[in-house]
């Protein structure tokens, strides 16, 4: 512990403490500040073997000095130091200040510290002006707290703001039959696996008839809690012949909701014993052929706000599908067709087929392009042997690049 | 003989490359060849987008897989200048004028797929990519991908 003491102390010395340090060793030759007789300092109200939440209040208590902030010259003062798991540092050099060695060099007599779970040890030392103990030094006894590990929080991944998930269907209000597709979509974040720590994603969990549970803690996992770990954006439930309650909640990488947390609405649905399973046929009845529930088109090249050359390869991506040329019928194929500065055409319909949306109906997975210079937007959507695009769509984002002026003289001397 | 030798193509990749390039070899001359084997597009160059050669990669990984010059048509569409890739693991070249064998060397992505996940065992492992026609045929001049190296870890 000394030495990751010195070790913290070499570190913080190049860096924040640089000025202090050099304060602190000019008066290292000259006498050190003396402590008034019987001072003390001790913790109010924590007893040495205590078992503690994790996040705790402690208090600080002084006897027979005062406190004053840090860099005040009054006799018979100091601040104090908080030292967690670790012994008492050198005494005759400033205490170093890192997560061991907390200062309170506003003269603050409490803090709200978040400690691990396990064991901890906890004691107080009085530094004078310049963070240096008194002589004789003046520090508490070392007391030793257990921290309860089901108080301890974990800490929530934050979210964007306007990031929502919300229902596909069914719609709020609805009648359903007994076996009911939920589809549900997320907007402004990602979809990743459970697992998956990457900022801005989650995943979603479905709450059947329950209230939001406690939104600083894992999300349960029970037959009204559902977790849709694999990324997935629909289930089938099954529910009884009655009322019931949907909600959504996004979950981050350890089931943890957001902060702020990102639900949807709570959506009613009317389950009656005898309606006709309808999802099936409003798919079928409108032509459009199905895609599988995990497919998606890409870009993987460019990406999202890149800069390009004027002639660029654009380079498509398809996953868990397969390409085909246009005219091709085959299950859980199609083709790719780039929308260039469009907005995302109507899906339910055979995609438009000009400069602006280019078809690849050989099954080509890449294509050079070339661009004005100046701001452009790329959309990829895959599209049947008919050019409609699927049910659910395969659709990529749609992306913004850049396109760079290039000089011809700068061109000619690359060459 | 066929029968033989495609029997011999599955006994192992080390193998199947010499005693290819043996038949390959003897047998040109001797078995009729198809009339007319596919014709690949001029500048036609299949690629990895990922992983590139040298690449580490944990055991369950994403196979990404870029066409130059071509199209990608599922396995039994006849279409002028498309094929469907094959990504052949740990296995040398397979001859190049019959269908390519279907094992766990040798992947067909006879639905159009360019990307597919794959598990590998940790150590190191060579992949290549053979663009094959509606048969499973090497196009004339064959599209192959260099073959890279990757260490799973």
């Amino acid at each position: 512990m000394y030495r990751f003491t010195r070790a913290c102390l070499i570190v913080l010395a190049m860096t924040t403490l640089d000025a202090r340090i050099e304060a602190g060793a000019q008066q290292l030759a000259p006498a050190k500040t003396p402590s008034a007789p019987n001072a003390k300092v001790f913790f109010v109200d924590l007893k040495d073997g205590a078992t503690i939440p994790s996040k705790l209040k402690i208090r600080f208590g002084i006897e027979n000095m005062e406190i004053a902030p840090a860099g005040v010259v009054k006799p018979n003062t100091g601040h104090h130091h908080l030292l967690i798991d670790t012994e008492l540092p050198p005494l005759d050099q400033p205490i170093p200040s890192d997560f061991n060695h907390v200062h309170f060099g506003g003269g603050q007599t409490e803090v709200e510290i978040t400690l691990p779970a396990g064991e901890h040890t906890l004691q107080l030392l009085l530094g004078d002006q310049a963070h240096i103990p008194h002589r004789p030094p003046v520090f508490s006894e070392v007391i030793h707290v257990r921290v309860d590990p089901a108080t301890v929080e974990k800490t929530r991944t934050p979210a964007p703001a306007g990031a929502s998930v919300f229902f596909v269907e069914p719609a709020d209000g609805a009648t359903v039959a007994r076996k009911v597709t939920v589809k549900f979509g997320l907007s402004g974040m990602e979809l990743v696996p459970a697992g998956t720590n990457k900022p801005n994603s989650g995943h979603h969990h479905l709450l059947i008839d329950a209230p939001l549970p406690a939104l600083d803690r894992e999300i349960p996992s029970d037959l009204n809690h559902v977790h849709f770990g694999r990324a997935q954006t629909e289930t089938e439930i099954t529910l009884t012949p009655g009322d019931h309650t949907l909600q959504l909640l996004l979950g981050d990488h350890e089931h943890l909701p957001h902060d702020p947390p990102i639900f949807s609405k709570v959506i009613h649905v009317r389950v009656a014993d005898t309606v006709p399973e309808k999802a099936p046929q409003a798919s079928a009845a409108d032509g459009r052929r199905p895609s599988p529930p995990d497919a998606a088109v890409y870009f993987i090249y460019p990406s999202n706000g890149e800069r390009i050359y004027p002639n660029s390869t654009i380079r498509f991506g398809l996953r868990n599908m397969g390409v085909a040329p246009a005219g091709v019928a085959k299950p859980n194929t199609g083709h790719h067709h780039l929308m260039i500065d469009v907005e995302t055409p109507p899906l339910d319909r055979p995609l438009p087929s000009d400069l602006n949306h280019i078809h690849f109906g050989n099954g080509q997975t890449e294509k050079k392009i070339t661009l004005s210079p100046g701001e452009h937007t790329l959309q990829l959507i895959l599209a049947d042997d008919h050019h409609i695009p699927h049910d659910p769509p395969v659709i990529s984002e749609r992306i913004k690049v850049t396109v760079k002026a290039v000089r011809t003289a700068r061109k000619r001397s690359r060459r | 003989m066929i029968v033989w030798r495609r029997s011999c193509a599955k006994s192992g990749p080390f193998k199947t490359f010499i005693v290819g390039l043996a038949l390959a070899w003897a047998a040109l001359p001797i078995v009729p060849v198809r009339a007319e084997p596919t014709a690949s597009a001029p500048g036609a160059v299949v690629y990895f987008h990922a992983p590139l050669d040298g690449a580490r990669v944990p055991q369950r990984f994403t196979v990404k897989i870029g066409l130059k010059e071509m199209g990608v048509a599922p396995a039994g569409v006849t279409k002028e200048f498309t094929g469907h890739h094959h990504l052949l693991i740990d296995a040398d070249m397979v001859p190049l004028d019959q269908p390519i064998p279907s094992d766990y060397n040798h992947i067909h992505l006879g639905n159009g797929q360019t990307e597919t996940v794959l598990t590998l065992p940790p150590g190191t492992h060579t992949l290549q990519l053979l663009l094959g026609d509606h048969q499973h045929i090497p196009h004339q001049p064959p599209v192959m991908s260099k073959k890279i190296t990757i260490y799973v870890r």
